[in-house]
């Protein structure tokens, strides 16, 4: 069952171009991460499927339903949290919450029930009280994603929720995404951070306004072309150098203390000795790893589209 | 409804939780108040009066003698030296100087209608034109008392005086305040309407609190009526509020209706609660909406009526003040509050001002977008 369905999606802001025919279809259930640099197009897209901004071209429905056309039905179907945090600094976690159960018009039987379970799965009771203001910056994603869910949605739309959240904060944040999942519910959401593509389902890159590729991560992994091997030396920035200019290197990056190199073909053992002593000593270890999910993206960046 | 009650109940949370938000709608306009009635004065007293007196005869004395017998003018000194009225003038310690010149008494007697002469520093023209009419005013009574005089009688026996009463209308005090306080109850039920609802509105989309309730399945129309309606209701009690004061404290005389004025004051709000959106759409931050909120006040109080008559505008300029929302709306408080006109008198002005209610509201409105851009 397809839960969100895009065809085409174009949208222009003058004469730069934030999408440029976006088409992919989320399934039900499924947590499906948007993933890209920032300015790709994430929360142009993001924006577009809440019905906040209009389709230049192409067509977005949910459950069927054209985001542009039923409008009022989409919303209640949808629970969306913007990128930025924006509940209202100068109420408390309470006032907040109340406040969109009546905006989304969660029946008042089932209200207090509801508050309840979401203060029991965020934590946040002992701090009912206090001004969203005075959150630290973990605890207003849960308020955010909270005030997002209050109306029990079917499919949560989620733009960058863990940007600018701690490590710790950030894992509790996926096991409540993959709590709710198991609840029914699908996830949209979008990252820049690439190791969250692996908490996902299925995934999309995006690369200026484009898809550049639509899997499982795993799928995705698997059609790498390359044999990826990670080196370590004295001086990375001079093995960089020197790796380029071979003609056998599809694809090489620096990946923190390695230096991540695509072969086309598997290297011989003779090649590795004689790379050793062109270096002069430099290089020093090597390893087959499959990719990661840098090195995906990258190479699907530098095709040509 | 539901969704426009707990819209409400956010924005009175939101407006008593800031301090200086409370102070801004009910200490402000308080003190606004004080000092404004106190501070425009129309009236035009203790005019410093520099005397000439180069007769200095019985008649010449007496003339004097009328000038310094009134609160409108203060005599500040006595010269025989022409040539120093320019330093006086310039150095402020004169504003007028009257100059009798020599023989003046005698060629009274004589009916050679001797003249005396006036100079005026006319900086500020209607300061001056309103001292002139008082001086003249001075001498018209100064003439009749002299013709009581028995010597002076026999000389002009059959001649008849034609002698004015004057009868004020409505003020007959001529209390300036009566006439800029009403006018003060105008321009909060303006500021404070427009000024709140645009910077509130342009506050959720700063925060982008704006987002959060566009995704909401609220309707336009709840959203702004939950918004608007505590603005509405602010005003109401500052409305109440000013009016106490002009009331109990300035002995402001209120001749017309309560109920008029609210009903009609209602159907002002819908100008400037709409201008209040409209500003809100057309900008992005507190500060952009603060800024435009006051180049627009400036303009249509100044076009208003409130302290420079319309009538007194050039002609294009009195046009163009039919654009303007809040001179219909002065005229209706005053005629309200100073004639007590009831709504037969004032359909004139109501009828343009509820037109242009209809019109700002409906086209503000319409530009609010639940989309963002």
């Amino acid at each position: 069952m397809t839960a969100i369905n895009i065809q085409n999606f174009h949208k222009f802001y003058g004469s730069l171009e934030a999408a440029r025919g976006i088409t992919f279809s989320v399934q039900k259930g499924e947590i499906f991460g948007v993933i890209g640099p920032d300015g790709a197009g994430k929360t142009t897209l993001l924006r577009a499927i809440c019905t906040l901004l209009l389709p230049d071209q192409g067509s977005i429905t949910i459950n069927g339903l054209d985001v542009t056309k039923s409008v009022g039905e989409v919303r209640k179907i949808l629970g969306y949290m913007p990128q930025r945090f924006s509940l209202y600094p100068d109420l408390t976690v309470h006032q907040n919450l109340q406040f969109f159960a009546d905006l989304f018009e969660v029946p008042l039987k089932e209200k207090n029930e509801r508050l309840q379970q979401l203060y029991r799965f965020s934590k946040l009771e002992p701090f009912k009280n206090r001004k969203a203001a005075n959150l630290s910056g973990g605890m207003k994603q849960k308020l955010a994603l909270s005030c997002a869910l209050i109306h029990r949605p079917e499919i949560l739309v989620l733009d960058e929720p863990t940007t600018g959240v701690d490590p710790l904060s950030r894992q509790e944040f996926w096991e409540i995404l993959h709590t709710i999942q198991k609840e029914g519910t699908t996830i949209l959401i979008s990252t820049a951070y690439m190791d969250e593509a692996e908490q996902c389902d299925r995934v999309v890159l995006f690369f200026r306004g484009r898809t550049v590729g639509l899997d499982t991560l795993e799928n995705l992994k698997k059609k790498y072309p390359y044999r990826l091997y990670w080196l370590k030396a004295k001086n990375l920035r001079k093995l960089l150098d020197f790796f380029q200019t071979l003609e056998n290197v599809r694809a090489i990056q620096l990946s923190g203390d390695t230096l991540h190199v695509g072969f086309d073909t598997v290297p011989a053992a003779g090649d590795w000795q004689a790379w050793i002593k062109a270096t002069a000593g430099n290089l020093e270890e090597w390893e087959s790893r499959p990719p990661s999910i840098e090195d995906v993206f990258l190479d699907l960046m530098r095709r040509p589209q | 409804m539901r969704q426009i009650l707990a819209m409400m109940r956010k924005e009175f949370k939101q407006i008593f939780r800031d301090r200086s938000m409370v102070a801004i709608i009910f200490l402000i306009p308080v003190i606004q108040l004080f000092i404004l009635a106190n501070a425009i004065t129309l009236d035009v007293m203790h005019i410093k009066l520099l005397v000439a007196d180069l007769d200095n005869s019985r008649v010449s004395r007496e003339m004097i003698q009328a000038f310094s017998h009134t609160k409108r003018f203060d005599i500040v000194g006595m010269t025989r030296n022409l040539d120093g009225i320019r330093r006086d003038f310039r150095s402020w310690r004169a504003q007028m100087v009257l100059i009798i010149p020599p023989k003046f008494g005698r060629n009274l007697e004589r009916r050679l209608n001797p003249r005396i002469q006036f100079d005026v520093d006319g900086v500020d023209g209607n300061t001056a034109g309103v001292a002139l009419g008082y001086a003249r005013g001075i001498l018209t009574q100064f003439g009749e008392t002299i013709l009581q005089n028995p010597g002076w009688r026999a000389s002009l026996q059959g001649v008849h005086l034609i002698s004015m009463e004057e009868r004020m209308w409505y003020n007959p005090e001529l209390d300036s305040r009566q006439f800029i306080i009403p006018g003060i109850v105008v321009v909060l039920l303006t500021l404070l309407p427009m000024m709140l609802s645009s910077m509130s509105l342009v506050k959720e989309k700063e925060t982008g609190t704006l987002e959060q309730l566009i995704v909401t399945p609220m309707k336009k129309y709840e959203l702004i009526l939950g918004k608007l309606i505590p603005f509405l209701i602010l005003s109401y009690v500052e409305l109440t509020l000013v009016m106490v004061i002009a009331i109990f404290f300035f002995h402001i005389a209120m001749n017309g209706s309560y109920f008029l004025l609210g009903e009609l004051s209602f159907v002002y709000l819908f100008t400037t609660l709409g201008l209040g959106i409209f500003i809100s759409t057309v900008t992005s931050s507190q500060q952009q909406a603060m800024f435009l909120s006051w180049f627009i006040s400036i303009f249509i109080i100044l076009m208003s009526g409130f302290f420079i008559p319309i009538e007194n505008m050039p002609d294009v300029l009195q046009k163009l003040t039919y654009l303007n929302p809040m001179r219909y709306f002065m005229y209706i408080v005053r005629d309200i509050f100073q004639k007590g006109s009831g709504l037969k008198y004032l359909l004139q002005d109501a009828i343009p001002m509820t037109a242009y209610g209809v019109f700002v509201l409906s086209v503000s409105v319409l530009k609010f977008r639940k989309r963002v851009e």
